[in-house]
């Protein structure tokens, strides 16, 4: 008799914890929607941007930008780590995480000191529990990443580059790959890497009319394109992090119903059990009487 | 008459503003305003902070941009700008206090005195835009 009470209050619970985590998968299913159509507009500018880099790098000849330069006696870089505020997102934290720490330890292993810029509450507190140091942490940027919240850091690193403070910039995140495929990496944003020489190669050269010079152009255009490689790695994490939502959630709305069905079979059979017993005690109390 | 057009897009990092036909637009340019009618020949020019207007078959637009690249080539003028508003989306109340904020930055360093000059100007001109349109 109490199993089957048991059983019921736990039923009880699973489906109420089912009703949370389809919530959650729609309301992740949304946000993704949104997210990635962001993340889709933000394309056109980085494309152009690197476009304009190729043209005028052709005019100005040799490119020589303090962005591009390596400073290889500089034994401190900087890493901005992406992760979420919130849980409940399947391995995403962990996994760029993992690859954050990864990284970090690979850089110490030769010699470089690395600030942490952490963004998102959940990477801050691991790092608190690895007692790992954290130079700056950022919080708040939730799903829809503004320009005016990435550039300010963009733009301290860019400052701390050109002072020769730090000789790399690296920034992991979850890149977002498709909707079934997303994969932590560590990509360096400093120095620039030049890309002029892939890409863009077979557009015809175009002779344009510069104001100013190409040189002070591309003074202007190399740390806009910093910028927004770096906005554009923020809205790749914030599409990875409804989507790995979404995927857990959906496991976890899943996984409820099984327990659910599990559920309702045992207590059913608790049901019958007594149901017989009390039939069998019934029997015999009649047949004892006559 | 088949009027002569070209394509104008306004470009921000977070998503397209403006992707129209025109027949003319006069765009801030980093020393000066410069006018484009079609087929002019390809120029890449920085911009400064300031007005835009687009003339359209479909009607005029003005819009506010802060810095950025302007290029045309093809008769396909693309404004990379971080920044573009509507001159009705400018919040006065907050340029006010961003202007505010912006004059009390320091100024010492050469850079320091660039970034104020940036913000200041951006705000200035902003609360310009919104006060000609009679706001």
């Amino acid at each position: 008799m109490a199993n089957r009470r048991v059983l019921v209050k736990r039923r009880k619970s699973v489906r109420n914890i089912r009703k949370i985590t389809r919530t959650m998968q729609l309301i992740a299913t949304a946000r993704f929607q949104a997210a990635f159509n962001r993340a889709v507009a933000t394309r056109p500018y980085t494309e152009k941007l690197a476009e304009l880099v190729a043209d005028l790098s052709r005019a100005a000849g040799d490119v020589d930008h303090p962005l591009l330069k390596t400073h290889e006696d500089v034994k401190r870089a900087a890493v901005v780590v992406l992760t979420a505020d919130r849980g409940l997102a399947g391995g995403y934290n962990a996994s760029v995480l993992r690859t954050a720490v990864t990284h970090l330890d690979q850089q110490a292993g030769q010699g470089i000191a690395n600030d942490v810029h952490m963004v998102g509450k959940k990477g801050i507190s691991y790092f608190r529990f690895l007692r790992r140091e954290v130079a700056e942490q950022t919080t708040g940027i939730g799903d829809k990443p503004r320009f005016e919240q990435v550039e300010p850091i963009a733009n301290a690193l860019i400052d701390r580059f050109v002072r020769g403070e730090i000789a790399s910039a690296h920034v992991v995140y979850m890149k977002f790959l498709s909707a079934g495929q997303q994969r932590p990496v560590a990509v360096q944003i400093l120095p620039l890497k030049p890309e002029t020489a892939e890409g863009k190669e077979a557009a015809k050269p175009v002779e344009y009319e510069f104001s100013p010079d190409p040189q002070q152009l591309l003074d202007e255009l190399l740390p806009a394109t910093v910028r927004a490689r770096l906005f554009q790695a923020f809205n790749d994490a914030a599409v990875s992090e409804q989507v790995a939502r979404m995927v857990a959630m959906k496991a976890a709305t899943d996984a409820a119903g099984d327990m659910i069905k599990a559920l309702t079979r045992e207590y059913n059979r608790a049901r019958q059990t007594q149901i017989t017993m009390e039939l069998l005690d019934i029997v015999g109390g009649a047949n004892a009487l006559s | 008459m088949a009027t002569n057009t070209f394509h104008c897009s306004v470009i921000t990092p977070e998503r397209a503003v403006l992707e129209t036909e025109a027949t003319f637009v006069a765009f801030p340019a980093w020393d000066g305003e410069v006018g484009i009618l079609h087929d002019r020949a390809p120029l890449l020019f920085k911009m400064g902070a300031g007005e835009l207007r687009v003339e359209s078959p479909e009607g005029n637009q003005v819009l506010f941009v802060d810095g950025g690249f302007a290029q045309m080539v093809d008769n396909r003028l693309t404004l990379l700008t971080e920044q573009a508003k509507k001159i009705a989306e400018i919040d006065t109340a907050a340029v006010e206090r961003a202007l505010a904020e912006a004059r009390k930055l320091p100024m010492v360093s050469d850079a320091e005195f660039a970034a104020r000059q940036r913000a200041v100007k951006s705000g200035e001109v902003q609360l310009h835009l919104a006060a000609k349109q009679g706001r």
